[in-house]
């Protein structure tokens, strides 16, 4: 589990179905030891982007260079864990996926209490070597966490 | 005053003046060659001053357009008197100083010295733009911490051969689809026809830490050489070819379009989709199921063997040396040194050994900086894939036939920070040296 400054074991028993190959794969998971709490960071960012003025917009996360403004490393962090959803449920023996960018992030104004953002994100599947680009609808909470409410594989450019 | 304070002063645009003056930056080209002309032979300014003069009335003003036109004086407004409180420049050549100083002192028309000796300014400017030349031509400034554009690398090769003649020649093997020049380094200390190790970065574009690895090491082979024991041992028996930027087309393609473009630029017919995997094109296990009959897949084999001329290019070359004895194609990203076979699961011949040189090479990888890396077979390690570098190296008698993939595991991917590139260069470089000694301890 990525941390810059804490690493955190992680097993994981992952079965795939080998019969509905369109099944998300079976996954049980064991942390060893113990996550660090974010509560700080996370009700700092969340009180950012609710006094926003305009809906946050932003695009290429990374840039070409890999490079990730700060003040975008929680929009990624959120991409990230949103995206380990997709990926899950798109998953058989013969695919790899990793996130390898934001093409475009849209914050979604709500009336109630959630966060939600509308992604634009490509995934790289490693077998096929493709880049993929997916849409996924993010609502996020500091207290209720993350939900994808809406997801769909997007057609290729040429 | 320092050379700093006048140099500082001369930047200072003087909008108001026509006539051109030597020393601010852009001076036109007819001023500068008369300058060069005048310092190569004579010294045209020794002595001369810039005075600051501030005429304080219109009477003052009509005194100071008389000055100017004393012929005998040869004066030369860098900046013409116009208003009471203006400041105007003169640059008074040094027979005419004490006439000047005089004439102005005499009339109480206030003024400074702006520059004490012309001549000596000039001499340190021409000093300065020779060093900054200087600089841009020397290998050591430029920036491998940074991704660089096409054009760049390339003239950071000629820099390279530049700079260590004796050792380091740059050849064309061909041309890419869209007739860019195909270059290799030759590192070569001399002999004829010498045991040869193939090196290749940049052959999948959007794997940019590998054109960037690829620099750092050729910089660091032309440097070490002579230093380094081992690396003066292998290119003393040895030489070494390296292809930095293997698939150009499609390197500017990711600069231009799309930074996560893979193939090469050719077209297909019948096809809207362009490029060929450069890396499924080889005339190993072709048009097998690890590479897809579709040009619009990033894996798509294209329509024959060596259809694309940055892949023909090379077999060309390998096959026309005849003495090439190791090939190492440099990849990223996943952590991973591979050899033969990508295309069948059955193992090589010299499976042993190449796998017992892999682990070395990668513990002392990891020794660096901790990266881990995973090695064995390419059909073992990632998956199956036919057409590959490699496997046509490997079956062309080219036993030593390596693939790295280099950082990171995901995280970034393709989109490496560049902050990571001398790290990765660093760390790849022991586990090179390994392969690269065990190639010339074990000749064949």
């Amino acid at each position: 589990i990525f941390e810059k400054d804490s690493t955190v074991n992680c097993t994981a028993e992952v079965l795939y179905h080998l019969g509905n190959k369109n099944a998300a794969p079976d996954v049980q998971f064991t942390i060893e030891g113990e996550l660090k709490n974010t509560d700080e960071a996370d009700n700092l960012f969340y009180n950012r982007i609710k006094s926003l003025k305009n809906e946050l917009v932003a695009e290429n996360i990374p840039d070409s260079y890999g490079n990730v403004p700060p003040e975008m490393e929680p929009i990624r962090a959120l991409a990230w864990a949103a995206s380990g959803y997709v990926i899950w449920k798109n998953s058989n023996e013969n695919t790899k996926y990793q996130l390898a960018q934001i093409k475009h992030v849209k914050q979604v104004k709500r009336s109630d209490e959630y966060l939600e953002f509308d992604y634009m994100i490509l995934l790289h599947e490693n077998v096929s070597q493709e880049i993929i680009p997916w849409q996924m609808t993010v609502l996020w909470h500091p207290q209720h966490g993350i939900e994808v409410t809406q997801n769909s594989r997007q057609p290729k450019h040429v | 005053m320092s050379p700093g304070d006048y140099i500082g002063a001369l930047s200072m645009p003087f909008r108001a003046e026509a006539r051109p003056h030597p020393l601010t930056m852009k001076f036109p080209l007819v001023f500068f060659a008369a300058l060069v002309v005048g310092t190569l032979g004579e010294q045209l300014f020794v002595g001369d001053q810039v005075l600051r003069i501030t005429a304080s009335n219109e009477k003052q003003i009509a005194l100071l357009r008389a000055l100017g036109e004393r012929e005998d004086l040869q004066l030369d407004f860098w900046r013409d008197p116009t208003k009471p409180g203006h400041p105007s420049d003169l640059r008074v050549p040094f027979p005419s100083l004490q006439a000047v100083k005089i004439f102005l002192e005499s009339h109480g028309i206030p003024y400074s010295i702006m520059i004490k000796d012309v001549q000596q300014l000039l001499d340190e400017e021409k000093k300065i733009m020779l060093l900054s030349k200087e600089q841009e031509r020397s290998t050591s400034t430029f920036d491998f911490a940074s991704y660089h554009t096409l054009d760049e690398i390339y003239s950071w090769l000629d820099t390279l051969v530049a700079n260590h003649p004796g050792l380091v020649s740059k050849i064309q093997i061909g041309e890419s689809y869209e007739k860019r020049p195909l270059y290799v380094l030759k590192f070569s200390t001399g002999g004829s026809n010498r045991p040869a190790i193939w090196l290749d970065t940049g052959i999948h574009s959007r794997e940019w830490v590998t054109q960037a690895t690829g620099v750092w090491t050729a910089n660091k082979l032309a440097e070490d050489y002579g230093r380094d024991p081992s690396i003066t041992a292998i290119l003393d028996s040895m030489d070494i070819f390296f292809e930095i930027v293997t698939n150009p087309d499609g390197y500017a393609f990711t600069h231009s379009s799309n930074r996560l473009w893979r193939k090469t630029r050719s077209i297909n017919a019948g096809s809207s989709c362009i490029g060929v995997d450069p890396n499924r094109n080889w005339d190993a296990g072709f048009g097998g199921s690890g590479s897809s009959s579709s040009p619009c897949s990033e894996t798509y084999r294209g329509p024959y063997a060596h259809s694309e001329s940055e892949v023909k290019s090379i077999v060309d070359f390998i096959l026309g040396h005849g003495n090439v004895k190791a090939l190492i194609s440099i990849h990223s990203y996943s952590q991973m040194l591979m050899f033969p076979y990508g295309y069948k699961s059955e193992p090589a011949p010299d499976f042993q050994e190449l796998n017992e040189l892999a682990e070395k090479a990668v513990n002392d990888l990891a020794a660096v900086y901790g990266t881990k890396y995973t090695y064995g077979s390419i059909i073992d390690t990632i998956y199956v894939a036919s057409g590959t570098t490699v496997d046509w190296a490997y079956e062309n008698g080219v036993k030593y036939s390596y693939t790295f993939e280099l950082r990171d595991t995901g995280r970034y991917g393709f989109l490496l920070p560049s902050s990571q590139i001398i790290p990765t260069a660093t760390e790849t470089w022991p586990a090179l040296l390994d392969i690269m000694l065990h190639v010339q301890q074990h000749p064949y």
